[in-house]
């Protein structure tokens, strides 16, 4: 009945091997002694209600069932270290299957433990002094059918292990012990996906009550699509090198159709444009598609906001790579934006009729950066707590329309379940639809003003020009280039997702701005809410959009190169103003000193 | 084919990848949008103990939905499910009828008027160890 256990070739500890010793010494006596006794022991109709091999003599230690655990099948390194806390802390009060203190678990422990009320507990793992369960406490089963119902999912269950377990010594649990006994109890009650590692991005995904579909492994389908397409990027490289020499098609397409048939040839410099515009094109077309795909999962309530995007990132087959390209998508149209209107500055290129188009152009800025902000706080998680709290009380700083402002964007007297709703109307519809209308607008004034500002053709050095074959050709190279190089980031750096917020969490996790307003922090830490982070901020965007109106502007000779004599004035002024932006941002992300 | 030259197969080619990866990608979609996170439903309901379900009783529980029948046969579970398109069955003096397509059941479950071509499905219910009867929708 009693088999040896397996000796494994790592030294067990002394208190491992007594311990075993004696529970064999006492096993063998035992079994002599039912051979010795009345030949009518009858197992207990407790044990043979369970599926387990019932054990003939009660009480007797079942020593199969005190050994050590070993997990062969999953190679999760968090399921088996939890294995062994489980065993060592858990074990003995929540059974060897977390069926709990059962008059069956109790059995398999032998006569003088039976009592863990009268008789002091020495286990493994415990305090040498031991401890007593007063008699009226319920050791509750941590597996099973309806078991875990307190908890919704793996990370409440985390927290309560760490705040609450092991009962004789709260908080002696490391963080790391509670995410690993965490995956052990989860596994006892069949609902932890195979080869998963939880942590606090990933645990709101995992539920206690039912099984969620194993994930699948899609990277290296990943990376195969990423190599594909960069082996396509390589083609056209080695197309552009030998262009003089293909063949166009005789009949045009959509795409060359939404381009003139042939432009100037120093309009489609990359040294000149940088292809930011279209950079930015690209990045807006990729968010929105990035965007609707999280849409049939993202569910904009604050108590399934932030566990909803860690089903998508952890979950979901690709729905990681979806939110990376979406995230890095934005993070770099913020860039590539500014760098757009640096380069419209820093050529003059807004000159006369071209600064309706630069205003629209500032506009997006804006619209962009409110999509970011509200885009942000949709992640509802402990990392934009306060950043969405600062930012809405900024609101409230604005004189005669604070408050007003302030309902339009939080909708209630603080930021709750309408808030979210709002905030997710805003970024999906509001602001996307003003970027729809505003994009459209400016790729249309720029046809209309003459595309890239170039000299008139009898001022030029050279009139030749290309084809919108070439064109097109140019653009869908630079944008293969651009998703070779975004698809690597997004596997590489995972979008930021923390715990979903919780009334009772008081733990500050994050307490910055998001990067892009990180500036607006820092001018903050100045003084008076409104001056500094409203009125500074708005008075720098008006003297932005009256640069094309007040200051002086290149002539049309001057067009079509970098620094331009006619409108150095803004020139300095949006290097001082982006220097200023870049130092203000190093400064906030400096560490403080401690008093 | 013979008349390939090096420039056109490396047209060829790179449309081909570009072609590829947008295939890759729409497999990716797919797999991405059929994912299923919510549990599937219960298929074994608990409905109390017998007791509750005296002779000549009809019980509907609106919640599977079915209904619950004990007389002379003995007790039996009726879907209310419509097995046209689902709705739920409206009980009538003839028997059931659907709200939605007007199929028509008679006591027993039979079909009497289409749209819909099945009976109702009859459940099965036993008796479990805890005393309580237990209903299989599947």
């Amino acid at each position: 009945m009693t088999t040896t256990p397996k000796r494994t070739s790592r030294p067990k500890t002394l208190t491992h091997f007594s311990r075993f010793m004696m529970a064999m010494f006492i096993a063998v006596f035992l079994l002599i002694g039912t051979f010795l006794a009345i030949p009518t022991v009858q197992a207990s109709p407790q044990a043979q209600a369970t599926s387990t091999p019932a054990p003939q003599v009660t009480p007797t230690f079942d020593l199969q069932r005190l050994e050590k655990p070993v997990i062969a099948s999953d190679n999760a390194e968090q399921l088996k270290k939890g294995s062994i806390v489980y065993w060592g802390i858990c074990m003995a009060c929540h059974g060897d299957r977390g069926q709990g203190l059962t008059e069956e678990w109790k059995d398999a422990f032998g006569k003088e433990d039976r009592n863990c009320w009268n008789v002091g507990c020495h286990g493994y793992d415990h305090p040498p002094q031991g401890f007593l369960i007063p008699k009226d406490k319920i050791i509750p089963a941590v597996a099973g059918m309806g078991r875990l119902r307190r908890f919704q999912n793996a990370q409440e269950l985390h927290d309560f292990i760490l705040a609450n377990m092991p009962w004789w010594s709260p908080g002696k649990l490391t963080n790391e012990e509670a995410w690993q006994v965490s995956s052990y109890i989860l596994s006892l009650q069949k609902v932890m996906p195979a080869k998963f590692e939880l942590a606090e991005t990933n645990a709101s995904a995992i539920r206690t009550q039912y099984a969620v579909p194993q994930p699948g492994n899609d990277r290296p389908a990943i990376l195969i699509l990423t190599g594909i397409l960069a082996l396509a990027g390589i083609g056209m490289i080695a197309q552009d090198l030998r262009k003089n020499k293909i063949r166009f098609p005789e009949r045009p397409n959509f795409f060359h159709h939404l381009h003139p048939p042939t432009i100037p040839a120093i309009q489609a410099r990359l040294r000149y444009t940088l292809g930011a515009g279209g950079l930015a094109v690209l990045l807006c077309l990729l968010l929105l598609v990035t965007g609707i795909l999280e849409m049939f999962y993202y569910i904009p309530t604050p108590e399934h906001a932030a566990v909803s995007i860690e089903v998508i990132t952890s979950l979901v087959p690709f729905g990681a790579l979806i939110r990376n390209l979406h995230f890095w998508s934005a993070q770099a149209l913020m860039i590539v934006m500014s760098i757009h209107l640096l380069r419209v500055v820093l050529t003059g290129a807004y000159a006369r009729h071209r600064r309706l188009n630069y205003l629209i152009g500032l506009g997006m800025f804006i619209l962009v950066a409110l999509l970011d902000f509200t885009g942000y706080v949709l992640r509802w998680d402990e990392g934009i707590r306060w950043a969405l709290i600062v930012g809405t009380n900024l609101l409230k700083t604005i004189p005669w329309l604070g408050n007003s402002l302030y309902q339009l964007a939080v909708g209630g007297p603080e930021p709750s379940l309408s808030s979210l709703e709002r905030f997710y109307t805003w970024h999906i519809f509001v602001l996307t639809l003003g970027m729809i209308v505003l994009g459209g607008w400016h790729i249309f004034r720029v046809r209309r003003d003459g595309g890239i500002s170039v000299p008139p053709p009898d001022q030029r050095k050279d009139n030749m020009r290309i084809s919108r074959f070439d064109l097109v050709q140019r653009e869908v190279l630079m944008m293969v280039i651009a998703g070779v190089v975004l698809l690597f980031v997004s596997i590489i750096f995972p979008a930021p997702i923390e715990r979903p917020i919780t009334q009772a969490s008081i733990d500050i996790y994050n307490a910055r701005a998001p990067w892009f307003f990180l500036w607006v922090q820092q001018l903050l830490k100045l003084g008076d809410p409104f001056l500094w982070g409203i009125a500074v901020p708005t008075l720098l965007l008006v003297l932005l959009a009256s640069i094309p109106y007040l200051l002086p502007q290149t002539n049309e000779s001057e067009h079509g190169q970098w620094f331009p004599r006619g409108n150095r004035l803004a020139q300095v002024l949006v290097i001082i103003l982006g220097l200023t932006l870049i130092i203000l941002t190093l400064l906030a992300i400096m560490p403080t000193t401690q008093l | 084919m013979k008349n390939l030259s090096r420039r056109d197969f490396l047209k060829l080619s790179t449309n081909s990848l570009l072609a590829l990866t947008g295939a890759l990608g729409i497999g990716g979609l797919i797999r991405y949008l059929s994912y299923q996170f919510d549990p599937t439903p219960p298929s074994e309901f608990d409905i109390g103990p017998a007791t509750d379900y005296p002779l000549n009783s009809h019980t509907i529980l609106a919640h599977i939905p079915a209904i619950v029948i004990h007389d002379k046969k003995g007790l039996r579970a009726i879907s209310l499910a419509c097995t046209h398109l689902g709705c739920t069955i409206e009980q009538r003096n003839f028997g059931f009828e659907c709200p939605c397509h007007s199929s028509r059941y008679d006591m027993n479950g039979k079909i009497l008027k289409g749209p819909a071509n099945r009976d109702l499905q009859i459940l099965r219910v036993a008796e479990s160890s805890d005393g309580n009867l237990h209903l299989f929708t599947s």
